[in-house]
């Protein structure tokens, strides 16, 4: 008996088992009991208040005091010092590019970004700049884009001098690579909101405070994608070089570095992409601006923070445009330069300096303003903008009659009765619920820290407005895995949608986070719907992109084996190729989560209460311990919702990247 | 009349080997493990437990297992397996691209394995030079500047370093190709870069890992002769990785064949074609035509009373090669070793041989 039994295991195929035996049950079990404690014990057991640490936003506050009084003292101390003096280096690089810009005046401002991307992006990415300032002038809107600019520039420069450095050692050091990875990770799941007031408290408001959040946000892509760069040079160039004697020094700028210089260009410029997303928030906290104009305009002047949020679109597009031609056109592996070749550049080059150095003395010869005053359209556009708002905010339009319903019915069957269910549910039942899926999905550890992260939650006081902003994070995620899966699919199996998805989803990834809200706040104008919808329009594009992307790479051989063995289109799509892109498929859920909490807390600016307004209250009314703790709640919420999701697949480097 | 009893042929060019002295690679006993704690294995019972068992039981796998040789000045020591037979690890454990697990190798008299980084570097850089599978170029430079490559990292100066690689270059036959990128050439030129660069550096000895596997059989041929060529004319010491049997035998003075990460026979290519060792080397050589390989003294008989008298070959003359001489002589050729008879082959013993290979 025995004997005979693994032979007999070996042999005999596993019965099939029914759906509610395996995994997916378990889950649907595990939600079933938490509505059934739902119904059971109804707002009988809120957070008690034993388990409260009710004086904690008190002690935050007195610590900001002590922090702003120390801070001012006549002679701080080292460590204030330290801090101030980061602060207000911060503050001056930014306000030496402003100044810089703005003493080339226009003109020279203008002739050297155009002459720069001509000489090393071509003609096309040059007349793209060229557009995009003429754009400005015409929207009346120089000064704010070049101050943006300046912001946006420095980041990136501070993000890539500590970035790439860091990539290179990721990508030549596993040990490295494994060590930073999680912190890394932590950094990305960590919506911008979250750290605005940590941030705030350490540099104070103003341009340092901006360029530190934008670093927080484009230091870890900068990594990745530099360490994705230098593993992805061939491992037999490596070898060659260390064959031939080369030394770890030799190996790196010669080999490794050149050969990875495409790639890290295009670190350089996802830098600038994930950057200038965050200019809207920086706006918030001293960044000037178009940010500024954006967040300031939302409540006096929506029509301006509109066509500041599109100037911040056609900015992105533009450096976009120009920095990936300037990745490929200076790729020495595909350009074959010789001396004859590299002379007339470098002449080109000189040609080009010296025509800078021209417009700049004609500019000052005819008197050019720092800033480009002359005719604008602004009027004419705002005008515009102003009557489509006006049009859809009508009751007596078409357009009124489609979106107030839908906000209308997401309101009253989603977002309230969802609301009211996770508000009133017993807290155990959610924390060991959630607890419970995270282990079923992902795993024990990620159980624990989701317990963890929901007790940290209750503690610091947040458990009711976290619980709102679950189920606001709840129904656009499922909005947005209804419009994504589907484009998503859809993308892999049509060329022809693809390339129609394309533009527009790159236009979407690049819109800064805020400026998706303002449109909704005309369009639905009800409470939470605006935050909700900007969320699920802000993770679509990802989603998709990861759908298509894991349905696209599903082997070919599997593909044409289904294939011959007679499978129809839909019988591949189902059996084959979303099964094994169901890693993907998670992936997307995953991300699709993190971001929508991102922008739903966001919301918070506009009206969707929970979290959000806890710390834009924080931010704007100085109530600094509750902004503070709504804002580890976020964070502590972010990390809960990460690890339920994140499945049992092992993160590697540049999962997100 | 005038009766043949010259030597009919040339003899072989006399080898090149120079056996006089210490041989110019030793490697003894090396080993490689891969896996955590894999130097624990060595020397306990579970090294000697097939690839499979070992991996089962700890994870590890062998790659080379107790591999030990010599190369002499001016040898090709072809080393042959197939896939995962652990050739690639043993040719990289000699220059310590991969670190041998245990074992031994000496190069041009100095110990490799317990040279510090420094004095590694300098073995790489002036003592050896290695050509891979899939080139290793780098794409982002000239053909002419790979080729410099090794002198640029040795420090040499630009000048110079260009002016030999010119010279490289023209012996590869490549001097048209100079200003082009390693991009816009064929596979084959790509390797004769890979050649060309390992040459610039006038190595003692030439490490070649599987360099003609990813080329087109014509030209892998037009590359073993340009490798044939280049021997003769500097008489470089050269080890040669590879999994095509052809092609070992066509280069190789001695050949190693692996198997498992151990060497199961070690001989000249008449040694394997003509004795092999067991089974599996037998498998391998079984569809070489003997006669291309084995020479008259692996087919000669005692020559009897009054037969020692007729036509002569050099006793290393390759079987192929006497088959005219002996079909047009009536009475049976004599194998002749340093000027005296030490057998004779006549129709009946080229017959029964070539009768032996394809049975």
């Amino acid at each position: 008996m025995a004997v005979a039994q693994p032979a007999a295991r070996a042999v005999a195929a596993p019965a099939p088992r029914p759906w509610w035996r395996g995994r997916a049950g378990l889950v649907v079990a595990v939600v079933l009991g938490i509505v059934i404690s739902y119904f059971g014990w109804r707002n009988d057991v809120p957070w008690p208040a034993s388990l409260t640490w009710n004086s904690l936003a008190a002690h935050l506050d007195s610590f900001q005091t002590w922090l702003s009084d120390h801070r001012n003292l006549p002679h701080p101390s080292i460590v204030f010092r330290a801090f101030n003096g980061l602060a207000s280096f911060l503050d001056d690089i930014v306000g030496w590019l402003t100044s810089f810009f703005f003493k080339l005046t226009w003109i020279g401002t203008t002739v050297l970004g155009v002459l720069v991307v001509l000489r090393y992006g071509g003609r096309r990415a040059a007349l793209g700049v060229a557009a995009a300032f003429a754009a400005f002038a015409a929207m009346g809107l120089w000064e704010p884009s070049v101050r943006t600019f300046a912001l946006t520039f420095a980041s990136v420069a501070l993000a890539l001098a500590i970035g790439l450095p860091l990539g290179v050692l990721a990508g030549r050091s596993d040990r490295f690579a494994r060590a930073i990875t999680p912190v890394l990770d932590a950094m990305q799941i960590i919506p911008a909101f979250a750290y605005l007031m940590p941030i705030v408290i350490l540099f104070s408001v103003g341009p340092g405070a901006a360029v530190a959040t934008t670093l927080i946000y484009a230091i870890p892509p900068a990594i990745r994608i530099t360490a994705l760069g230098i593993r992805g040079v061939q491992p037999n160039t490596v070898e060659a070089a260390t064959a031939l004697g080369a030394t770890r020094l030799q190996t790196l700028f010669k080999v490794q570095l050149p050969l990875a210089r495409r790639m890290l260009l295009l670190s350089v410029n996802q830098t600038i992409l994930f950057a200038l997303s965050m200019v809207v928030i920086a706006g918030l906290i001293g960044g000037q601006g178009l940010g500024d104009v954006v967040t300031s305009g939302l409540y006096s002047n929506p029509a301006l923070a509109l066509l500041a949020g599109v100037a911040i679109v056609i900015m992105a597009i533009a450096l976009d445009r120009a920095t990936e031609a300037m990745a490929i056109r200076t790729d020495p592996a595909h350009r074959h330069l010789t001396e004859g070749k590299k002379r007339r550049l470098r002449l080109y080059t000189l040609a080009c300096a010296a025509a800078v150095g021209l417009a700049v003395g004609l500019g000052y010869a005819f008197g050019a303003g720092s800033v480009w005053t002359g005719w604008t359209g602004q009027s004419w556009l705002l005008r515009q903008v102003q009557s489509v708002l006006d049009y859809v905010q009508n009751p007596s339009t078409f357009v009124f009659h489609i979106t107030n319903p839908i906000g209308n019915f997401i309101v009253q069957y989603g977002l309230e009765p969802l609301r009211t269910f996770f508000v009133a549910t017993p807290w155990p039942a959610m924390v060991f619920g959630l607890a419970l899926i995270a282990f079923l999905v992902s795993g024990l550890r990620p159980a624990l820290i989701v317990a963890a992260m929901l007790a940290v939650v209750g503690v610091a006081n947040e458990w009711t407005p976290a619980m709102d902003t679950l189920s606001q994070v709840l129904v656009a995620t499922v909005l947005t895995l209804a419009v994504g899966i589907p484009l998503g699919i859809w993308a892999a199996e049509s060329e022809r949608a693809r390339r129609g998805m394309r533009p527009v989803l790159d236009v979407l990834q690049t819109l800064p986070q805020l400026v998706y809200i303002i449109p909704f706040i005309y369009l639905m104008p009800v409470s939470i719907v605006p935050g909700v919808m900007a969320s699920v329009l802000y993770a679509s594009p990802v989603v998709i992109r990861l759908v298509e992307a894991g349905i696209r790479e599903v082997s070919p051989n599997s593909v044409e084996a289904a294939g011959a063995f007679g499978a129809t289109r839909a019988q591949v799509l189902l059996k084959v190729k979303i099964p094994l892109a169901r890693e993907a498929i998670m992936l997307g859920v995953n991300q699709g989560l993190i971001m929508v909490l991102a922008v739903v807390v966001i919301g918070g600016l506009v009206g969707s209460g929970a979290l959000g307004y806890d710390v834009a209250q924080g931010l704007q009314r100085s109530l600094f311990g509750q902004g503070v703790l709504a804002s580890l709640a976020i964070l502590a919420l972010g990390i809960a919702l990460d690890r339920v999701t994140q499945g049992r697949r092992r993160r590697r480097l540049g999962d997100l990247a | 009349m005038v009766r043949v009893t010259t030597l009919a042929l040339p003899a072989p060019p006399a080898s090149r080997v120079d056996r006089s002295g210490e041989p110019l690679i030793r490697a003894a006993g090396v080993w490689k493990i891969f896996g955590r704690h894999a130097d624990r294995i060595i020397g306990t019972s579970d090294a000697e437990l097939p690839r499979a068992e070992l991996r089962a039981k700890t994870g590890c796998v062998a790659a080379v297992r107790d591999v030990s040789f010599d190369v002499w000045p001016g040898e090709v020591f072809v080393v042959m397996g197939l896939s995962g037979s652990g050739k690639s690890t043993l040719v990289r454990t000699l220059i310590r691209l991969i670190e041998p697990s245990a074992g031994q190798v000496d190069i041009a008299g100095k110990d490799v394995t317990a040279a510090s980084q420094a004095e590694l570097r300098e073995l790489r850089r002036h003592t050896s030079s290695m050509v891979f599978q899939h080139f290793g170029l780098l794409a982002h430079r000239r053909v002419i500047d790979n080729v410099a490559f090794g002198l640029e990292i040795q420090g040499v100066s630009k000048a110079e370093r260009l002016a030999r690689a010119e010279k490289v270059l023209q012996l590869v036959g490549l001097e048209d190709s100079a200003n082009s990128f390693p991009d816009q050439l064929s596979g084959g030129m790509q390797q004769r870069v890979g050649l060309a660069r390992a040459f610039a550096v006038d190595p003692k000895v030439m490490l070649y890992d599987e360099p003609f596997s990813a080329l087109d059989p014509l030209i892998r041929r037009d590359m073993q002769d340009e490798v044939i060529r280049l021997q003769h004319e500097t008489g470089k010491t050269m080890v040669f990785i590879t999994h095509d049997l052809p092609e070992a035998l066509r280069l190789g003075d001695r050949i190693a064949i692996m198997r498992d990460g151990a060497i199961v026979q070690l001989g000249t290519p008449e040694e394997l074609v003509g004795s092999p060792a067991d089974e599996y080397v037998e498998n391998f050589v079984r569809d070489i035509p003997r006669s291309h390989v084995l020479t008259i003294r692996w087919i000669m008989r005692d020559a009897r009373p009054g037969e020692e008298d007729g036509p002569r070959l050099d006793v290393r003359t390759n079987v192929r090669k006497a088959i005219p001489v002996i079909a047009e002589s009536e009475r049976p050729v004599c194998a002749v070793e340093d000027g005296r008879v030490v057998g004779v082959v006549d129709r009946e013993t080229v017959l029964t041989a070539i009768a032996g290979e394809s049975a």
